[in-house]
């Protein structure tokens, strides 16, 4: 009698992993069921058949949303009737990441990129350094006479000699190449061109070019041209000093430059050959289009960007900015409401953000409150973890490694966190 | 004139005896004691008739008029004939009448309608109703009244054929007694039916006798010769024009035209309602205010109340224990079975005395209340929300300073702070991130620090103790920063100036330089501010004890100072140049200075109403500045509207130690030592007739207090709504 007056949604499940795959038939569940039971009930199921005995955790997708609350207050959150069939998509559950290293640097860490297995770092001491994803450094390369401010691996394939390049607050671009065999490092050469502290760089997919922005408001495109050519015709900079190459360093002027933005750029992204986007201080998000040289958009948002995460696979941008927000964009739609939502959890600036390279849901972020956090954008409401361990800001994220988030800060500490698929 | 005056004197003779026969036919119940006498009158007026008698003239004068008209003469003889005779029919009916009655008095000196009631009490009722009695009704005393034999048919016949007066004989219904009309009635009646003046004879247009000529006659009406009195001058009247002569010297009394023009000086007023002129009885009859109204009986009241308001053992003692003011009610309700046990109320002569006593006593006043919501009073000032934006929430902490920060400055491009500690050094912060980029070792307390504010030259002014360095951070653009340096080296060279300059330039070198070291300007005394111009050229440095010294001014291109003023008034707080125009604003204690640099003149002296002046900061439209004091009051100006503050805001509960314009938002913001800074919206329009709006949005807490400071200086960042704040706990926070 009493299981009666208990309202009962009818729910049907299913699931795109066919591991888990359970029979279509809906199911006639409480209201105010959980995660956990459900996830119980999915269990169950998948027992019935088989003697083995699975115990999986799984999350639960209504209409492209997580189910964070008990079914009926989602529901009545939402506005879907209980009275109708309910489809509860269910996937396995992301599984926490766990902190595996923890990588002490001289100074403050601003920048880091990962590469297969190594991990590229920046550090205030104007140094760029080179660490394994074991944690074991490699190399401190010294080059850059003033904090450096931003580094981007050139090539990602397995070969030995590998190129990068490390932009810093002394206005210059380093393009290095190291042989991992021998351990040596070449700066093969040094872009010059920018008036102001060079704040990003990033390599276009043909790994042909590469653009930077600078705190001088200029966008400024590169040749990446690895090969150490024999410049004759070297200019000859007397502020420069180059210790670390023992041959002449080719200085590169830059292909392009295009000025369009108020304040200093903060953050570029390449969205496919010939279109980057751009965020900057002065609060605008710009697409450049570069064969014409020209911008082709503009998102004005109302606060500083501080960085920006392009992804590939949703064509989705996320930003970080000088309030506790971070906002997804997207950067084809011109009219209607440009911030597509808006992730709250931060208590302070959110210095970084980066897309997963194989998820297109999962995101990460780091902000000035020390914690990274991990965003799927389905669950709008709250990220799906916290990841503490840094004492001081966190000044850098990134997930170029797929199985690892790695997070810089200003209490000179890179951390690994190991993230599993 | 004689001739006709007799004439009118005999026919009045007859008329008299007319008049008279007429009151004898009327009267019939007067009760008669002198009726031999009466007739005996009579007979002699009859054998009078035609004479002319002493008694009678003033009547024959009076009707003179009347019977003046020659051409009724025969009638008129007709009638005293007629008269005559009716005379005599007269006398047989008052032999037939016993209740006969005569006066001497004419009967229309007092006529009235109500006398011939008298006889007959019966009033006005249908007299057939006494058709079938002997009476015709009732005297005053109710005796009946008998009806007069009537005679027959054949009487009646008899007196048609034989009375030659029938024809006016009419019956008297109230007494049935016939009434013979005398001539003037029937004339009266022939009148009426003629439509005439009933008045019968009377000249209705007399002729006009004129008794008082207009005429001017040259003799007098009398010939009494004048008294003496008039020739000679009254005594009194000296007397008296004396008494007014002495009180108009005296100025007791005022001459008539010195009253007028009194009076033309006073302002008229005029009532504008009437109801001012209504006396106060009136007034309060009219604005009548009704007492107000006892409360209605409730069931309390009642003989009978239901359980729950009777009193239970506590609440009765309680009741009997307070006081009589105390008590929520002033009885104790108590139950009765039915309304015949009620009792006498033992206090009613004392409750109703107490409600008049509250009557009287209670104001009967109307009071006009002003419906005044006190919002509405308050100025209509759009909400901080709608303000946006401004800083709101704090972001950075640039730690690493170990004593109180003394000062603050952001270059313009907004990537890099500069910042002064008591701890005797200089940092150098990138904004971003936090980051101390620089520490720079002083041999001093640096007092006040200032970036040029021209993106194009990287120098950095620091006021330590008694010197001036002019700095070089080495910060941002590595060209602009060789850029400076070689405009530093390629000084103008200029002709020196016939007075010897104020103070030398030290040209930094070696070791100093490689540390940004660039000049140093040695001060007699001790620098408290300093400030650069706009274009980054010229900048000001305040001494306040430096007496004739107490402002100089220094040209960057041709490294040299001035002194623009001999000698200050007052002890200077700070200096800052007009963004646009030439024009230096001195802050001393109390008042606010604007020179024009260019004519060399005092522009403005602007009353700031505070006791002492700690800082200022201008708008950088330049007609506007705020102001902080150390009584905690700020001030903004509007240099357009007046030389007295604009607005007075005191939020502050301690000292202002600075205040700062932002250069692009409309904010200012004041840091004070109450540990918070204020942020304001401070909107100024391009319309000058809208006054500036200014609105505080935001308090902005972070610091602690330390050693009784709280905030020390306030910067906002060039380009982005965010504040900078720097403390006595030695930190630096920016606010976003």
């Amino acid at each position: 009698m009493e299981t009666n007056n208990i309202p009962h949604v009818q729910a049907r499940f299913f699931t795109k992993q066919p591991q888990f795959s359970v029979p279509s038939a809906p199911f006639s569940v409480q209201a105010q069921v959980g995660t956990c039971d459900l996830s119980s009930l999915i269990n169950s199921l998948l027992n019935e058949g088989d003697g083995e005995k699975t115990n999986v955790d799984f999350d639960f997708l209504i209409d492209g949303e997580f189910l964070r609350l008990n079914l009926d207050k989602h529901l009545e959150n939402k506005g879907i009737s209980t009275e109708s069939l309910v489809d509860i998509e269910y996937i396995e559950k992301q599984q926490a990441p766990e902190p595996e290293d923890s990588l002490v640097h001289d100074d403050w860490v601003s920048c880091i990129q990962g590469c297969k297995d190594c991990i590229l770092s920046g550090c205030y001491d104007n140094t760029v350094r080179l660490w394994s994803v074991k944690g074991s450094p490699f190399l401190t390369i010294p080059g850059h006479s003033a904090p450096v401010k931003c580094v981007q691996w050139i090539t990602d394939d397995d070969s030995t000699v590998k190129t990068f390049m490390s932009g810093s607050h002394d206005q210059t671009i380093h393009i290095w190449q190291w042989d991992s065999e021998s351990n040596s490092v070449d700066c093969v050469a040094a872009c010059r061109g920018h008036a102001g502290s060079v704040d990003c760089i990033n390599i276009d997919h043909t790994k042909q070019r590469f653009c930077s922005g600078s705190w001088d408001k200029m966008l400024k495109l590169w040749s990446a041209e690895c090969e150490a050519v024999e410049d004759e015709d070297e200019e000859d900079i007397p502020h420069k000093k180059r210790k670390t190459s023992r041959r002449k360093v080719q200085t590169r002027v830059p292909i392009l430059t295009l000025s369009g933005h108020n304040e200093g750029i903060s953050a570029v992204e390449w969205i496919d050959t010939n279109q980057i986007c751009t965020s900057s201080w002065d609060h605008t998000i710009k697409t450049w289009d570069l064969e014409q040289a020209e911008e082709i958009s503009s998102l004005q948002g109302s606060k500083v960007f501080l960085d920006m995460s392009y992804s590939p696979l949703n064509r989705q941008i996320v930003t970080g900015s000088s309030d506790r927000h971070v906002r997804l964009w997207d950067p084809r739609s011109s009219d209607g409401a440009l911030v597509k939502s808006i992730y709250t959890s931060h208590t302070g600036w959110v210095s970084s953000v980066c897309w997963s390279k194989t998820n297109e849901f999962l995101f990460i972020s780091g902000s000035y409150d020390s914690v990274m956090k991990l965003w799927d954008t389905r669950s709008p409401k709250a990220p799906l973890y916290n990841m503490t361990g840094h004492d001081e800001k966190i000044l850098a994220v990134d997930w170029s490694i797929p199985s690892s988030l790695l997070s810089g800060g200003a209490d000179n500490h890179l951390k690994i966190f190991q993230y599993k698929q | 004139m004689d001739l006709f005056h007799d004439k009118s004197a005999s026919e009045s003779d007859g008329d008299t005896t007319d008049s008279e026969e007429s009151v004898y036919s009327g009267l019939e119940e007067e009760p008669d004691t002198s009726d031999d006498e009466e007739v005996k009158n009579d007979d002699k007026s009859d054998s009078e008739n035609g004479d002319n008698s002493e008694s009678d003239d003033d009547e024959s004068d009076k009707e003179n008029v009347i019977d003046n008209d020659t051409e009724d003469k025969d009638v008129n003889e007709e009638d005293t004939n007629t008269v005559n005779v009716a005379a005599k029919n007269k006398y047989n009916d008052k032999n037939n009448t016993r209740t006969t009655s005569q006066t001497v008095e004419d009967e229309y000196y007092h006529d009235s309608s109500d006398e011939e009631d008298i006889r007959n009490t019966v009033g006005n009722i249908p007299m057939e109703w006494y058709r079938d009695y002997p009476h015709i009704g009732y005297d005053v005393e109710g005796r009946k009244l008998i009806k007069p034999k009537k005679g027959d048919e054949l009487d009646e016949f008899l007196q048609r054929m034989d009375n030659p007066d029938y024809w006016r004989t009419v019956t008297n219904k109230m007494t049935g007694q016939n009434v013979l009309l005398t001539k003037e009635d029937v004339s009266l009646i022939e009148g009426l039916m003629l439509q005439r003046t009933p008045g019968g004879a009377k000249e209705t247009y007399e002729p006009w006798i004129d008794f008082f000529t207009h005429e001017t006659m040259i003799h007098p009406v009398t010939n009494r010769p004048a008294d003496k009195r008039s020739f000679i001058p009254s005594k009194w009247e000296k007397l008296k024009v004396g008494q007014m002569v002495h009180a108009i010297k005296m100025g007791w009394m005022k001459r008539s035209t010195e009253k007028k023009e009194k009076e033309d000086d006073e302002p008229k007023y005029h009532m504008l309602w009437k109801d001012d002129e209504e006396n106060e009885a009136t007034r309060r009859y009219r604005a009548n205010i009704p007492a107000p109204k006892a409360t209605l009986p409730g069931h309390v009241e009642s003989y009978n109340p239901p359980p729950e308001y009777l009193f239970t053992k506590e609440e009765e003692e309680q009741w009997l224990s307070q006081e009589p003011e105390e008590r929520r009610m002033n009885f104790i309700p108590k139950k009765y079975d039915s309304l015949r046990l009620v009792p006498a109320y033992s206090s009613f002569v004392k409750e109703r005395f107490e409600r008049c006593l509250d009557l009287y006593l209670c104001p009967r006043q109307q009071q006009t209340r002003m419906n005044i919501n006190p919002e509405d009073l308050i100025p209509k000032l759009p909400k901080p929300k709608d303000l946006q934006p401004f800083p709101t929430q704090q972001a950075i902490i640039y730690k690493g300073h170990t004593d109180i920060v003394r000062c603050i400055s952001a270059d313009p491009t907004g990537q890099w702070l500069a910042s002064g500690c008591d701890d005797e050094t200089v940092k150098f912060w990138e904004v971003l991130t936090g980051r101390c980029m620089k520490t720079l070792k002083v041999s001093g307390t640096p007092r006040c620090i200032a970036w040029n504010p021209n993106p194009a030259i990287c120098l950095c002014l620091v006021a330590v103790d008694q010197s001036l360095l002019v700095l070089n951070p080495g910060l941002g653009d590595k060209i602009l920063i060789s850029n400076t340096d070689s405009m530093i080296q390629n000084k103008e060279t200029s002709e020196p100036a016939g007075k010897s300059p104020p103070l030398s330039w030290t040209v930094c070198e070696d070791d100093q330089y490689d540390e940004g070291y660039r000049f140093i300007l040695s001060h007699p005394k001790e620098i408290t501010h300093v400030s650069w111009h706009g274009k980054g050229d010229y900048f000001a440095s305040v001494m306040p004890k430096g007496d004739s010294k107490a402002v100089l001014i220094h040209q960057l291109s041709k490294q040299r100072s001035q002194n623009p003023f001999s000698k200050p008034k007052g002890l200077v707080q700070c200096v800052y140049f007009h963004p646009i125009r030439p024009f230096l604003f001195v802050a001393t204690q109390r008042y606010i200075r604007v020179y024009n640099l260019l004519k060399q003149e005092l522009t403005k002296k602007l009353m700031t109403s505070c006791r002492w002046v700690s800082s200022m900061s201008i708008h950088s439209g330049g007609d506007n500045l705020v102001i902080g004091s150390y009584d905690c009051k700020l001030t903004w100006f509007d240099l357009d509207l007046s030389t007295k503050p604009y607005q007075t805001l005191r939020h502050h509960k301690k000292a202002i130690r600075q205040v700062s314009f932002h250069k692009r938002y409309p904010l200012f913001a004041s840091a004070s030592d109450d540990g918070t800074v204020i942020v304001c919206h401070g909107m100024v329009y391009n319309d000058l007739l809208q006054n500036p709006l200014i609105v505080p949005v935001k308090v902005l807490h972070g610091h602690k207090i330390t050693k009784d400071l709280g905030v020390i200086d306030c910067e906002f960042h060039p380009t982005q709504p965010w504040v900078f704040s720097s403390g006595a706990d030695g930190t630096i926070r920016l606010f976003t």
